[in-house]
């Protein structure tokens, strides 16, 4: 058969391909033949086009809005499901070239699909709330955790800074400042001074109560100056401690002294002597 | 050859929300809303379509799901051709509800005869108005451009479009030749091509 033959041939079968209407042989005859005519593969579209409008001859059948809603929410369930799930497309059969494809695997496999949909829908959110809860268990244990961490912490730094007191306190090379009142009411002081490890600790006792918003700061006396050391407040007895290093050579520590001063200190004093030590003694 | 190079153009007539076109291309992104409005937009066509072919209510509504869940699955590999996006989904939908139809043995035989004419307006009511009303318009044209085919024209077609029968299964049918069948079938879909242009001059 000669093209010219053919693509006559071919030309007045493709309005019974457009409606699926070509038997075997003489459908894949005409598929070969579109496979290297545009004209032919532009007609049959054509007549496609012109085949689907028959869809619209169909009497309008309304769908129950109740039961078209819980369809659309499947799909839309369904659809949102495909997309978390990231699952390949199926493979594609164009469908102007779907001819029947088996029923029955269709339809066997058609529910089983949706119903693994579904299934792994309930399993994620299951999971997913299995996941949750072991998380927030996790995340409470981790709390707790991290709460004795944080106490352990402070109970060590606790005790270090009790054993440095003690060292600091210790030592033989330890002496000691009795800082005494310069007023009626007595308070006192005792400056215990580590000249080796240039560490401190002074108590004070019978301080009067402070003022809202001042502190008592400790002062070391030397020849260019008071330098400031911590300030801290007395107890109800009227007792208090403050502790700490310093970097003044020693021999310039000439006294020690405590004021009445803004809370957080000065750099310089500015309030009366309240208590002062010699360290000459 | 023939006058019908323009591409037939199934928006909706306002205009309103993205086009068919659009809505394809963001399901083929995986947004599943907008398999949502083409469901609204496109279900009812689709169901009466199932129902036309179909003889079981039920089996007509899992048609219609199955469908559109192809057209989403097959939404990346949708090309926008001269028909669009109706002409692929009534094609989906024709090809599912006679899958359909072979898997129960059984075609709409009781019924077939009781169908009301297309276009007449028995037991028709607008889903959705502007849509519908779009659509009811769509629908009366090309009701009007097949009530004027010869009758065995008309036979033809719809034989092989909502009953699924070969060419040779309708000659038999018919107890016509093959040939004639044939023909008939061509001149029918020609008809309808012309129709096609009219209704888009016409309807501007
Ligand atoms: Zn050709």
């Amino acid at each position: 058969m000669s093209l010219d033959t053919e693509h006559e041939n071919v030309q007045a079968a493709l309005a019974a391909e457009a409606l699926d209407a070509l038997d075997g042989e003489e459908r894949e005859a005409l598929h070969a033949h579109l496979a290297g005519c545009a004209e032919c593969r532009a007609e049959l579209e054509s007549l496609r086009e012109a085949a689907s409008l028959l869809a619209h001859t169909a009497p309008h059948v309304p769908l129950a809005p109740a039961r078209s809603d819980r369809i659309r929410a499947r799909l839309l369930a369904r659809a949102a499901a495909d997309v978390r799930g990231g699952e390949a497309a199926e493979p594609v059969v164009a469908a102007p070239e779907t001819r029947v494809i088996p029923i029955a695997s269709r339809r066997r496999s058609a529910l089983p699909a949706w119903l693994a949909a579904a299934a792994s829908v309930l399993i994620a959110i299951g999971l997913g709330a299995y996941a949750l809860s072991l998380r927030g268990r996790v995340s409470s244990l981790e709390q707790q955790t991290a709460s004795l961490s944080r106490d352990r912490g402070r109970l060590e730094s606790t005790l270090a800074e009790r054993e440095a007191t003690l060292a600091a306190l210790a030592g033989p090379e330890v002496r000691v400042i009795t800082l005494a009142s310069t007023q009626e009411r007595a308070p006192s002081g005792r400056m215990f001074w580590n000249p080796v490890r240039r560490r401190y600790t002074f108590f004070a006792y019978n301080l009067p109560q402070v003022r809202p918003g001042r502190e008592y700061q400790l002062w070391l006396i030397t020849p260019a100056g008071p330098v400031a050391a911590p300030t801290f407040r007395p107890g109800r007895d009227g007792a208090g401690s403050v502790e700490g290093a310093y970097d003044v050579p020693n021999e310039q520590i000439r006294a020690v002294a405590v004021t009445e001063e803004p809370a957080g200190g000065l750099p310089k004093p500015t309030g009366e002597v309240l208590i002062v030590g010699n360290a000459a003694e | 050859m023939h006058p019908t190079q323009r591409t037939v153009s199934y928006l909706p007539a306002d205009d309103s929300g993205p086009d068919d076109g659009a809505l394809v291309r963001r399901m083929a992104a995986g947004d599943e809303k907008a398999l949502g409005l083409l469901y609204d937009r496109w279900s009812p066509l689709l169901h009466s379509v199932a129902r036309r072919i179909v003889a079981d209510p039920n089996d007509a509504e899992e048609v219609l799901e199955e469908a559109f869940w192809q057209a989403w699955r097959q939404a990346g590999r949708y090309e926008e051709g001269r028909g669009g996006v109706s002409t692929w989904l009534t094609m989906i939908v024709r090809s599912r509800a006679l899958d359909r139809v072979r898997a129960r043995g059984r075609l709409r035989e009781e019924s077939w005869e009781n169908i009301p004419e297309p276009g007449s307006g028995d037991g028709e009511g607008p889903a959705s108005p502007d849509a519908a009303a779009e659509q009811d318009e769509r629908r009366r044209l090309i009701a009007a451009a097949v009530a004027q085919l010869p009758p065995e024209q008309r036979e033809t077609v719809e034989l092989a479009y909502f009953r699924g029968l070969s060419q040779s299964e309708i000659a038999a049918k018919l107890g016509q030749p093959l040939g004639t069948v044939k023909t008939r079938a061509r001149l029918a879909l020609q008809k309808l091509r012309e129709s096609l242009v009219v209704f888009r001059e016409e309807g501007g």
